[in-house]
């Protein structure tokens, strides 16, 4: 059986608990079937968003359609949704079974369909052998696994997820990682996942959304985000090390800034903000611009020399070279690589264009 | 020199004697008291020692002091006990007391077959208290007391004639011997049944019917409404002229004469004595000092500044006295009294009719069946004492028992030694010792001897053995019906009904209550949830006691607001089922906080993420609360649960002020049944044993099914 999908649409949400404003007007479309990811950092209104679409919080003003119907007084129980809470909110007094079948109970399933589709989300999730347990003999894989299985045998047309790997360490978060990757294209169904990891959000989705402020910066797929980034905000969060940074004025033929000049891309004027990511830099013994090595991050072979330089603290890669902490070093850009942004950086005016258009 | 001229001094003052004087005087009658001894000091250098003891405790600490020569070398008390004080050998017979210098029953009431026991000091009875502002004549007749009394009620305005405790024997005696009443037959056992008991019932029921007198009238309500001028006649004793407000015009006149009969109204007549204790080391001085206190000065001084009425006829001649109208009043008021009996059987008299009393005040009673009630109750309070046995098996079978245990205590050790075992066992017994010392103390002896006293009879100082007689005439209901309140059995259904009754209310309320308050946005939740413990807070005994007011047929806070509601005044303590519903109604006010208190805490430690995720899967607000709430709950309310189930299982605070016991003994419980057979029903110390020894059998069946309980799931 092919599971049922659905598209969510918000129209201007807003949202403030007392004076203190989370969501400031948000439009989002989802199309069905994706696996859209929002991103931000702690306190960006993300998770207020989502329960705001599951129906445990009211927004202020703005419109919520779940597969085209407006969803504004619709208690959660009557949304369809499924949610994978941050806590994972287990039963704790119900085993596995009986936390997976809770729902389907409360619709009034027949007997056997809840064995059915419990023992297939069971088997899905590996979670065979554990249905008797309760939920504090589980470890914390386990009841991740749990709450997901809670979710998958009701069916919902969406699947909302609440920053569900962040209680896992990071061998486990792979993991898990992994198998949220796989679940969605055995269910294909509409999922929405809140996370502050940008490394999840450009691993799983199809589509990001970041957040700052309560504020929808940019939405898009995750290499357009990386390549195509719309302001210096999404710019900095996602890659890492973070994008490179440096004020810069145009003038004739060149960006010119503290101790560098590099030569001009696009038709910017005046002061500008020059992106540049440290894996287009490559730290030698030539480049336009000096300075001194302040930490090294080697994973191997290569690595990311920080260094700080009259324009402010670049990282570059580097391959091989000797470099260690107190060198005075040159860093190169490799090729045409400068993202231009406005002086205030809430707008790009360029991006390099060879690049962006793989994306 | 100095060291020689101490010493002597010091041995000049032991040598000098003393005497020990316990009282339980206070206030007045202290300084009297001791003003005499002064005196008596002054007069033979002899010094006196003055224990002032609360008069509670007084009795016990005598009986208990005395024989260990650790008590007074004289005590006074009122006679009523002095068949006690006899039958346990600790007061002296007086010397030489003559007669003719006292009011007769006074003397009366001081005699032991044949023999006199101390010296009277005072005497108290009731005296008919007229307020002199109404401008009515002191009747001499109850005719006209009746016509006085129509005159001075007035219904309209909640205003009586008469007020006085109506439901205590001790104020019903008066009318009842009046009306012809004769309390004991000539072998020395009460009938109650008898056309003066009718006669008598009916005439207060008439008073009362009439609304010429209040209903449950208690003694602060005497006070109030003579005070107020709600009622123009009090019937009292001279203890009440202290609690009429200064200003009052009053006077104090014989009770009248019954017109049906022509009797007077005798009021029961209390000596208070001068007891000289049978182990002093000085009889003579004391004795000498024990009448001293009975004579002249003595006696002048305790009239005018204790204002007690003299016992001693010459006083009554000083200027002083003389004038003083109180006094003259009361000593022509006692008269006309009666001692109190100082019999054994006299003690047996007081809850048959006090049963009977207020039986016919609410009405549950017609006066005619009063007496058959009160003749009931009697047979059934007054046991026959059950066949002595021997101990002898007994004390076979618990010394082979003992022996048994000690056995098989050391065959279990044998093979390892002790120290091997326990290696640490010194210092683990030092640790164990304190809590171990305060555990035998405090609860295995007096279990001990509480299951020991279970086995014997006790009547006036002398337990018999009786073995297991107590406990079959308990569980065979002997005596009476099941069905009659005085039933074990029927007790005991009581008390199953009434703990079910309030843990169910105490949990539902509770848990309803901590439901509302856990809500974050309820406006001023820490006033309310302060305002809500504080049931918790009061004593209990003060709740109750309020609670007991506000149910008062007639000028209760309910039966108030019941009456702006248009519903007629209920008399709660009339029937079972209001009677017990008061109970259950001033508990659960005591013990809803608890498990709010209890149900708030553990709702708190519930995350609230799990509603939101039930909220997701498809609950409703009541399946959130059966399927997550309940279940999550159950570990910190079972325990709670089975806490208050054994409380209320003992309440006895509650039963004992708020309905006590009425109507019947219906609304005792098991403990507060145990209570009445101990210390209001001719002290059967033994029988009362049994009870307890029953309601922990009860008991510890509970525990062991709560045990079942909550080991079934484990938290």
């Amino acid at each position: 059986m092919r599971p049922r999908v659905s598209d969510v649409r918000l129209v201007g949400i807003k949202k403030s608990f007392g004076d203190n404003v989370i969501v400031k007007g948000v439009d989002l479309d989802v199309t069905p079937g994706e696996f859209l990811v929002m991103v931000g950092p702690s306190g960006c209104g993300k998770t207020t968003l989502l329960r705001i679409i599951a129906g445990l919080e009211q927004a202020d003003a703005g419109d919520i359609f779940i597969g085209g119907k407006n969803m504004n007084t619709v208690p959660p129980r009557e949304r369809d949704v499924g949610m994978v809470f941050q806590s994972y909110a287990l039963y704790p007094h119900m085993t596995v079974k009986e936390n997976m079948a809770f729902g389907l109970e409360l619709r009034k399933l027949p007997r056997a369909e809840i064995d059915g589709r419990v023992a297939e989300a069971a088997r899905m999730l590996e979670l065979g052998p554990l249905l008797d347990r309760k939920p504090k003999a589980l470890s914390g894989g386990q009841r991740q696994r749990v709450a997901m299985g809670r979710v998958i045998v009701r069916r919902p047309k969406l699947f909302l997820f609440d920053e569900p790997l962040s209680n896992l360490d990071t061998a486990l978060r792979v993991q898990m990682r992994g198998e949220l990757a796989r679940l969605h294209r055995t269910l294909g169904v509409t999922m929405l996942y809140v996370t502050h990891d940008q490394v999840e959000a450009m691993t799983l989705a199809t589509r990001v959304a970041v957040f700052n402020k309560g504020v929808l910066q940019q939405l898009g797929a995750p290499l357009e985000l990386y390549h195509r980034p719309t302001n210096t905000f999404v710019a900095t969060f996602l890659g890492s090390p973070s994008m490179n940074l440096v004020d810069a004025r145009r003038e004739g033929a060149n960006f010119v800034g503290k101790g560098f000049s590099l030569p001009a891309v696009g038709d910017a004027q005046g002061e500008v903000k020059l992106g540049l990511r440290p894996q287009d830099l490559r730290v030698g013994a030539k480049g336009p611009l000096q300075g001194e090595v302040e930490a090294v991050e080697r994973l191997g072979f290569d690595g990311y020399a920080f260094l700080k330089t009259a324009a402010g603290p670049i990282a570059a890669r580097f391959e091989g070279a000797d470099v260690h902490v107190g060198q005075t070093l040159w860093v190169e850009p490799q090729g045409e690589v400068l993202h231009v942004f406005t002086a205030d950086g809430t707008k790009a005016l360029h991006h390099p264009e060879t690049r962006g258009a793989k994306a | 020199m100095l060291f020689l001229a101490l010493l002597s001094a010091s041995i000049a003052l032991a040598d000098a004697p003393v005497l020990k004087l316990w009282h339980g005087y206070r206030g007045g009658e202290e300084q009297a008291i001791e003003q005499a001894a002064k005196a008596f000091t002054a007069l033979t250098g002899t010094q006196v020692e003055l224990l002032a003891v609360p008069y509670d405790a007084l009795s016990s600490k005598l009986t208990s002091a005395i024989p260990h020569e650790a008590g007074p070398d004289v005590f006074i008390f009122a006679h009523e006990r002095l068949r006690q004080f006899h039958r346990m050998k600790i007061v002296a017979p007086s010397v030489a007391l003559d007669r003719s210098k006292y009011l007769a029953p006074a003397v009366d009431a001081l005699e032991l077959d044949g023999t006199l026991y101390g010296y009277p000091l005072s005497i108290k009875c009731l005296a008919l208290f007229l307020r002199e502002d109404r401008g009515f004549a002191a009747p001499t007749t109850t005719a006209e007391l009746e016509r006085l009394l129509t005159q001075a009620a007035d219904p309209s305005k909640n205003q009586f004639g008469l007020a006085y405790e109506a439901g205590d024997f001790y104020f019903h005696a008066p009318i009842f011997f009046g009306f012809g009443g004769v309390l004991f037959k000539p072998d020395g056992r009460s009938q109650f049944d008898t056309p003066a008991m009718t006669s008598s019932m009916k005439w207060v029921k008439s008073l009362q019917d009439r609304k010429l007198m209040p209903q449950e009238v208690s003694g602060a309500l005497v006070k109030t409404l003579f005070n107020e001028n709600r009622a123009a006649v009090v019937i009292s004793g001279p203890w009440f002229t202290g609690e009429i407000d200064p200003g009052v015009p009053y006077s104090i006149h014989p009770l009248p004469i019954v017109s049906d009969t022509g009797l007077p109204m005798a009021p029961f007549l209390g000596v208070e004595a001068a007891f000289v204790s049978s182990r002093t080391r000085q009889p003579e001085l004391a004795q000498a000092f024990a009448k001293f206190l009975s004579l002249g000065d003595a006696t002048v001084t305790r009239v005018t500044l204790g204002r007690q009425i003299p016992a001693e006829l010459a006083a009554y001649e000083n200027e002083v006295v003389a004038k003083d109208q109180m006094i003259t009043a009361f000593r022509a008021v006692a008269e006309r009294g009666t001692p109190t009996p100082n019999t054994l059987e006299m003690a047996r008299v007081w809850e048959p009719m006090k049963l009977a009393l207020r039986a016919v005040l609410q009405g549950g009673v017609a006066p005619e069946d009063a007496g058959a009630l009160a003749d009931r109750r009697y047979r059934a309070l007054n046991r026959e004492a059950p066949p002595t046995t021997s101990p002898l098996p007994w004390i076979i079978g618990i010394v082979i028992g003992l022996l048994a245990f000690v056995g098989y205590q050391l065959r279990a050790g044998r093979g390892t030694s002790f120290a091997r075992r326990f290696p640490e066992a010194g210092r683990g017994l030092l640790y164990v010792a304190p809590a171990a010392t305060g555990l035998f103390v405090l609860v295995i002896i007096p279990f001990v001897i509480g299951l020991s006293l279970s086995l014997f009879h006790h009547d006036a100082g002398d337990y018999t053995f009786v073995g297991l007689a107590n406990f079959t005439d308990i569980l065979t209901s002997k005596g009476y019906r099941i069905t009659e309140p005085l039933s074990f059995y029927f007790t005991l259904v009581v008390t199953l009904v009434w703990t079910l009754a309030n843990v169910v209310l105490h949990v539902s309320i509770g848990l309803f209550l901590a439901i509302l308050l856990k809500d974050p946005l309820l406006k001023l939740r820490g006033v309310y949830r302060v305002l809500l413990i504080v049931p918790w807070a009061v004593p209990n005994y003060i709740t109750a006691m309020m609670w007991k007011g506000m149910f008062h047929q007639q000028f209760g806070a309910i039966n108030a607001i019941l009456g702006h509601l248009g519903v007629e005044p209920v008399s709660w303590f009339t029937h079972w089922t209001t009677s017990f519903a008061a109970n259950v109604i001033t508990n659960t006010w005591l013990g809803f906080p608890f498990m709010m208190v209890v149900s708030l805490g553990a709702l708190q430690s519930i995350p609230t993420d799990l509603y939101e995720a039930a909220e997701v899967d498809g609950a409703s607000k009541w399946t959130q609360f059966r399927r997550i709430t309940l279940p999550l709950l159950k570990p910190a309310l079972l325990p709670a649960v089975i806490l208050g189930s054994v409380w209320t299982f003992n309440m006895f605070n509650i039963i004992y002020l708020v309905s006590g016991g009425e109507p019947g003994g219906g609304t005792d419980i098991l403990v507060s049944e145990a209570y009445r057979w101990a210390f209001q029903r001719n002290e059967q110390y033994g029988f009362a044993a049994a009870y307890s020894v029953l309601i922990f059998f009860v008991l510890f069946a509970w525990s062991q099914v709560t045990k079942r309980l909550s080991g079934a799931e484990p938290a």
